[in-house]
């Protein structure tokens, strides 16, 4: 009896402590899924945007419901690398109620948007370049006049943002920006990339890439395009009628050269050839949708031969030029590798220590491996001691080598790191006037380190013919460090991030250095002291790289020279300034190089306050967005007068001076609804107060500034956890006793 | 009876699993908050060596803008930029539309208060606030006051006068589930 009684009791209560037990389960999961946050069906983080994008604000914070996009156009003027794009995009409100947006557009880096036009229902937006403080200003003056203004001085790395407000229910957003961007150059290829695609879904296959070929069998793979796996959209994901998000793209190409193959790579396109330097592409088969990125490849019709153009541009009264020399055939792949003095500095302090240890020291046996005879080399590892293999770099016998490998086998990550004298010794060149090697550093590095200004000035002091070319170890290298020091060690900055990476990287980077380089390269120009060239000195070039220099010219007449050393030779070429192609972007660029070259007086001393004047001035000309200016976003509606209120919504709009939209008008948009946003994203949009009528107070109104959420659940999750585990905690010991009873 | 016996004593470990994962998760917001501002003090040396923008760690959303230091207290934090994204996990954030440190209008700096704002409850008037931006001199504030106002309503107009301060977490301190009632203590540039 007693035993049933206890078997009874037992198994009620063991059914209960089950029961409890999934209870707690089913919670915990519920809390955990909650601090996880993954992002609910039809809502997107800021960090999924791949695309221009207008984003609505919804009741969640950082949440956003992306605006249906009515058009897209797309316009790209391409003068030699520099790439003008123009696009309008046209979205729409999806909801029935006043909301807030915000517009984004993903950039690659050193681009950067310059001009802004919006149309919110039937107020016109225009952006204005200013300085800083001014810019708050007239933020504010704007507010206090009722007016709407946006302040656009987030500067988010790669990402273009402006606040959209009051778009009212239904009503149309168009968005028209201006950005430039330098074309990419990959093995001879040129390429500009305009963002369309989505948050990535799967990697196209090969057949996915859709050569329009031009005078080259269209099953000839674009070299490269492995390397590109643009994000794309899943089929499934297309709407049955219609396309979800039209886009119309022009292209007018005049890269400076004879034009050999045009191609885009995922789009079928209409190549229309215009004389041999120019030509003209559009979309073949009309609006494409929105799934994947436009890529635009093109190459010279003659690779082997060297061509040179200039393009000029006029502005404010200055000649601004852009020369493009494509390096002659002794650049090629044919010729022979140079001998070279390689010294190897390896970082083998306790930041390294594990995986990035294993890569550096991958990375290093590789190196040493494909040394030549001829060659003269040293390795020096640092933490906070330094040692050197040999005294001085030796030649790269097979037992130098031998000694080498077995340094670099035998080395292990531990103390400090005191990169300074590596660094020196690495520099220290005893032999600083042969001309018959070139002396090049790789110096493999997480730089964990904190007196980065020091480097930079011993790398600037002792560079000589020297050239430095920093790898950067492990997943989060100090890659601000890195890529500096490679500018001003004249040289270029290589990241691995993986061990399974170290092989590939390695290889491209020694394909690099073995190829030959052309050094001491310079350019004069007729009255000479009173031209300025942007960047100096001009950086050495490698196979396949054109030299690309910006001046702003003393006289526009004449001849230019441009000279280098190669192989020991002097190359010499002429270019009259007489046959110039005009074009757009050249004193953009222009002043960006100058821009940069300005920041980069810092650590050669010069003052803050000097560089910032300098800086400022220079953006302020060429309107350009930089550190000390912001683009602010201001409404410039044609005024009505105060008799015309009443009848305003029968006047059709009056649309600013010089603005055009006509490439997204309603006329050649086809609206369809956006395939991926259902009722329940909607539902999360946040209703903002429609705006107040003129004249009134605008902005945040009495309530003043709404607040974010400043509390965790921290305390709940852990006094919940808690309690948990010491109810499970009796349970299993009452548990235990009750075997005694 | 054996079986109910184990079935027990699966339930009560169960029970302690479940337990130890929803402990794990306080934990897990507590060391996020830690962790965080260890790595932002170092994109902090690259943001006043003239970097735009550093990200601390290559997929996030926001970047230091400041530094934030109370002396008196020992106190001393990298502020974020709100982008919009989940900056308050990792530190305190400067507002998007509040003024820049050191100019006219209000600088609102937002953070938990049981993590990076849990001082703020020892914070009082007469005390001094510092906000290093990371492309200007540091800029001084005197604490003047503190009040409690609702989230939705807080009164604060960012624009114009005098250049101030607010430091906002949430009211009241200790309590376990979010409300509507922040804390904002007021402090007037030096």
């Amino acid at each position: 009896m007693a035993s049933a009684h206890s078997h009874h009791s037992l198994g009620g209560q063991g059914g209960f402590a089950l029961v409890l037990a999934i209870a707690a389960l089913a919670v915990s999961l519920l809390l955990w899924s909650d601090a996880r946050a993954d992002t609910p069906d039809g809502l997107v983080r800021l960090s999924e945007i791949h695309e221009g994008a207008l984003l609505i604000r919804t009741v969640d914070a950082g949440l956003y419901v992306p605006a249906p996009m009515v058009a897209t156009d797309i316009e790209l003027d391409i003068s030699g690398p520099i790439v003008r794009a123009t696009v309008t995009q046209r979205f729409e409100n999806p909801s029935d109620a006043w909301v807030e947006g915000t517009y984004v557009f993903p950039l690659s880096a050193g681009s950067g948007v310059d001009r802004l036009r919006m149309q919110v229902g039937d107020r016109f937006i225009e952006g204005e370049i200013h300085e800083r403080r001014e810019a708050r200003r007239i933020y504010e003056r704007a507010r206090e006049a009722g007016q709407r203004a946006s302040l656009l001085e987030q500067d988010r790395p790669n990402m273009f943002t402006t606040s959209v407000a009051n778009i009212g229910p239904g009503e149309t957003v168009i968005v028209q920006i201006e950005y430039q961007d330098v074309a990419r150059l990959d093995d001879g290829t040129f390429q500009v990339r305009v963002p369309l695609g989505l948050t990535p879904r799967y990697i196209p296959q090969d057949s996915d890439v859709l050569p329009a070929a031009l005078g080259s069998p269209p099953d000839r793979r674009v070299p490269g395009a492995h390397r590109i796996t643009p994000p794309i959209m899943h089929p499934d994901g297309e709407p049955e009628e219609g396309l979800r998000l039209p886009v119309t793209i022009t292209a007018d190409l005049r890269p400076g050269f004879e034009l050999g193959r045009v191609a885009s790579l995922y789009h079928a396109t209409l190549i229309e050839l215009g004389d041999p330097g120019r030509a003209r592409v559009s979309l073949a088969d009309g609006p494409i949708p929105a799934n994947r990125d436009f890529v635009l490849t093109w190459r010279p019709a003659d690779e082997s031969a060297p061509s040179a153009a200039l393009f000029t541009q006029e502005h404010e009264g200055e000649t601004y030029l852009l020369a493009q020399i494509l390096p002659p055939a002794a650049l090629g792949a044919g010729t022979p590798r140079r001998p070279r003095e390689t010294i190897f500095v390896i970082d083998n302090s306790g930041s390294m220590a594990g995986t990035s240890m294993r890569q550096a020291r991958d990375a290093l046996i590789q190196a040493l491996q494909r040394l030549a005879p001829e060659d003269r080399f040293n390795v020096i590892r640092f933490d906070n001691s330094m040692e050197m293999v040999f005294p001085a770099a030796v030649d790269a016998s097979e037992t130098n080598i031998g000694r080498a490998l077995a340094f670099a086998r035998g080395l292990d990550a531990g103390g400090g790191t005191n990169m300074l004298p590596a660094m020196q010794a690495a520099l220290t060149d005893a032999t600083p006037d042969d001309g018959s090697r070139i002396r090049q550093i790789v110096f493999l590095t997480d730089g964990a380190i904190g007196n980065e200004s020091e480097l930079f000035a011993a790398i600037h002091d002792g560079l000589g013919r020297s050239r430095l070319f920093p790898v950067g170890i492990g997943s989060a290298p100090n890659t601000y460090f890195m890529s500096r020091a490679a500018r001003i060690g004249r040289g270029t900055f290589t990241h691995i991030g993986d061990v399974s990476e170290v092989s590939g990287k390695m290889a491209e980077l020694f394909t690099t250095l073995e190829r030959p380089v052309m050094t001491h390269l310079d350019a004069l120009f007729p009255e000479d002291t009173l031209s300025e060239i942007w960047p100096a000195p001009l950086p050495d070039l490698y196979y396949g790289e054109p030299v690309l220099l910006t001046a702003r010219l003393g006289s526009s007449e004449g001849v230019m020279m441009v000279e280098g050393r190669l192989s020991g030779e002097t190359w010499r070429q002429q270019l009259s300034l007489a046959g110039t192609i005009p074009a757009t972007g050249v004193a953009t660029l222009w002043a960006r190089n100058r821009i940069r070259a300005l920041e980069e007086t810092r650590f050669r001393g010069a003052s803050q306050a000097s560089i910032d004047a300098a800086v400022l001035e220079t953006a302020l000309d060429f309107h350009l967005v930089s550190r000390l200016t912001s683009l602010v976003a201001v409404d410039v509606t044609p005024a009505r007068t105060a008799g015309d209120d009443l009848v305003a919504r029968d006047v059709p709009l009056m649309i600013p001076d010089g603005w055009d939209f006509e490439a997204v008008s309603d006329s050649r948009a086809r609206p369809v609804r956006h395939a991926a946003l259902d009722d329940a994203a909607v539902s999360r949009i946040a209703p903002s107060a429609p705006p107040p009528p003129p004249g009134s107070d605008a902005g945040e109104g009495e309530a003043g500034l709404a607040l974010p959420a400043t509390a965790t659940p921290r305390e709940l999750l852990s006094l919940v956890g808690g309690l948990l585990m010491l109810l499970g905690l009796l349970w299993l010991v009452m548990n235990q006793e009750r075997r005694l009873w | 009876m054996v079986n109910t016996r184990l079935i027990a004593r699966g339930g009560a470990l169960a029970l302690i699993a479940a337990g130890a994962l929803v402990f794990g998760q306080g934990v897990w917001i507590a060391a996020k908050a830690e962790i965080a501002q260890v790595l932002l003090a170092h994109a902090w040396t690259r943001a006043i060596d003239g970097e735009t923008a550093p990200t601390p760690w290559p997929w996030a959303d926001t970047w230091p803008v400041a530094r934030l230091s109370v002396p008196e207290l020992g106190e001393h934090a990298i502020v974020l930029a709100d982008a919009g994204g989940e900056s308050l996990a990792f530190g305190p954030s400067l507002l998007a539309v509040s003024a820049r440190p050191g100019e006219a209008g209000v600088s609102v700096i937002a953070a938990h208060r049981d993590t990076h704002f849990a001082f703020l409850r020892d914070v009082e008037p007469g005390q001094t606030v510092i906000v290093e931006p990371a492309d200007g001199p540091p800029v001084a504030y005197r604490v003047t006051g503190s009040e409690i106002v609702d989230a939705n309503r807080s009164g604060i107009h960012v624009d114009g006068g005098t250049a101030r301060l607010a430091l906002v977490t949430c009211w009241p301190f200790g309590a376990m589930t979010p409300g509507p009632l922040r804390y904002v203590v007021w402090a007037e540039m030096l």
